[in-house]
């Protein structure tokens, strides 16, 4: 599967959720594909993506929060997904972009390449909704699954190697502004 | 010797301030805090992996709108650094660290030692303004102040508790 496809299937399925995305490419490709003011963009702190939205995912439980990671980053803070199933926030969901290498950097191979699946470990972890789509149409019924049902969910995707395309806007603290507002401003049902 | 009521004053200072989500990993020092905090139902209480994972966790709360506090020996500030660095203050997110300071006097254990020395250089070279109250007298003088500061300034902040107001660890 290609990574901007898979992006954009998601993005249309999009309203009033919160988006986190991962350093590198993630975030590239949703500033490319569906910049929106509920996005928060990460440009440092690998391994850290996930955390952060689940911590907005457990001080908004009003509000659904999609992280989108990638295998390279995950592999750095596996021990987030121990929290992230103790603490079970429904209003969460993980997705990984598996490219198997480590894109920004050159496209390095990472464990995920050999023996390692992100989805055993998430099962491990003792999250109970996994989720492996395997084509286009499953990713997108895995995408109306997390944007529905109560999690948390974690998603692997098996992406093709390959930079996103354009270039990275770098405002990272307009953004951050642009992001309190937008969320603080999304009416809460509680 | 511990100064008494130090672990209260301290959960006491957090609360009042407007802080209800915690993250830690716990030691024998800041779980005395923690207890507090546990046996409060409006304060969410969560135990990370690893120190950084806390930031992060904390930093999407702030996002969201909650004030938070990372509670932690001071061996988790070296795993903090880069999160540290590249989320909190390049992205200007405020967050209360609270530092049990292993690794100075009376230390009984080697390993704890050169982090305990590099401490304060750490949070110097990070830009962390730090207080370190070695009595409960000083720790309420500075608590305030020091919390306030954090969400003015849009940057972290750290109590690095000394022995002499906690107690410390010693060997048994």
């Amino acid at each position: 599967m290609k990574r901007d496809a898979c992006t954009r299937l998601l993005a249309e399925k999009l309203s009033d959720e919160v988006v986190v995305t991962n350093l590198g490419q993630a975030t590239l490709d949703m500033q490319q594909i569906a910049d929106r003011p509920l996005n928060f963009y990460t440009f440092g702190s690998m391994g850290q993506c996930s955390a952060i939205a689940m911590g907005i995912a457990i001080s908004r439980p009003d509000a659904r929060v999609i992280s989108l990671d990638g295998d390279g980053s995950m592999l750095m803070n596996l021990g987030q997904l121990c929290t992230v199933a103790n603490t079970a926030p429904a209003n969460l969901a993980i997705v990984v972009w598996d490219n198997e290498v480590h894109q920004t950097t050159g496209g390095q191979p990472t464990a995920t390449s050999m023996r390692t699946s992100l989805a055993g470990v998430a099962r491990g972890a003792g999250i109970e909704k996994v989720l492996e789509p395997q084509n286009e149409e499953e990713a997108a019924a895995a995408f109306d699954r997390i944007l529905s049902e109560e999690g948390p969910f974690f998603v692997l995707v098996k992406v093709d190697a390959g930079p996103a395309g354009g270039f990275m806007q770098r405002d990272q603290l307009g953004y951050k502004l642009r992001f309190m507002q937008a969320l603080a401003a999304l009416p809460s049902d509680q | 010797m511990a100064q008494e009521g130090w672990s209260r004053t301290v959960a006491d200072a957090l609360r009042r301030n407007g802080i209800r989500t915690f993250a830690t990993v716990p030691d024998f020092i800041v779980s005395q805090v923690l207890e507090h905090l546990w046996a409060d139902p409006e304060c969410k209480v969560i135990t990370v992996t690893r120190e950084e994972e806390g930031l992060g966790l904390l930093s999407g709360a702030y996002l969201a709108g909650q004030r938070g506090c990372l509670l932690m020996q001071n061996s988790g500030l070296g795993n903090c650094v880069n999160t540290l660095a590249s989320l909190n203050n390049a992205n200007q997110i405020p967050v209360v660290m609270v530092i049990s300071h292993r690794g100075d006097l009376g230390e009984y254990n080697p390993a704890q030692v050169p982090m305990g020395q590099a401490a304060e250089r750490v949070l110097e070279a990070l830009d962390v303004r730090v207080s370190q109250p070695h009595t409960v007298e000083a720790f309420e003088s500075e608590a305030d102040g020091l919390i306030k500061l954090a969400y003015t300034r849009s940057m972290p902040v750290a109590f690095l508790l000394p022995n002499d107001l906690t107690g410390g660890r010693y060997s048994s």
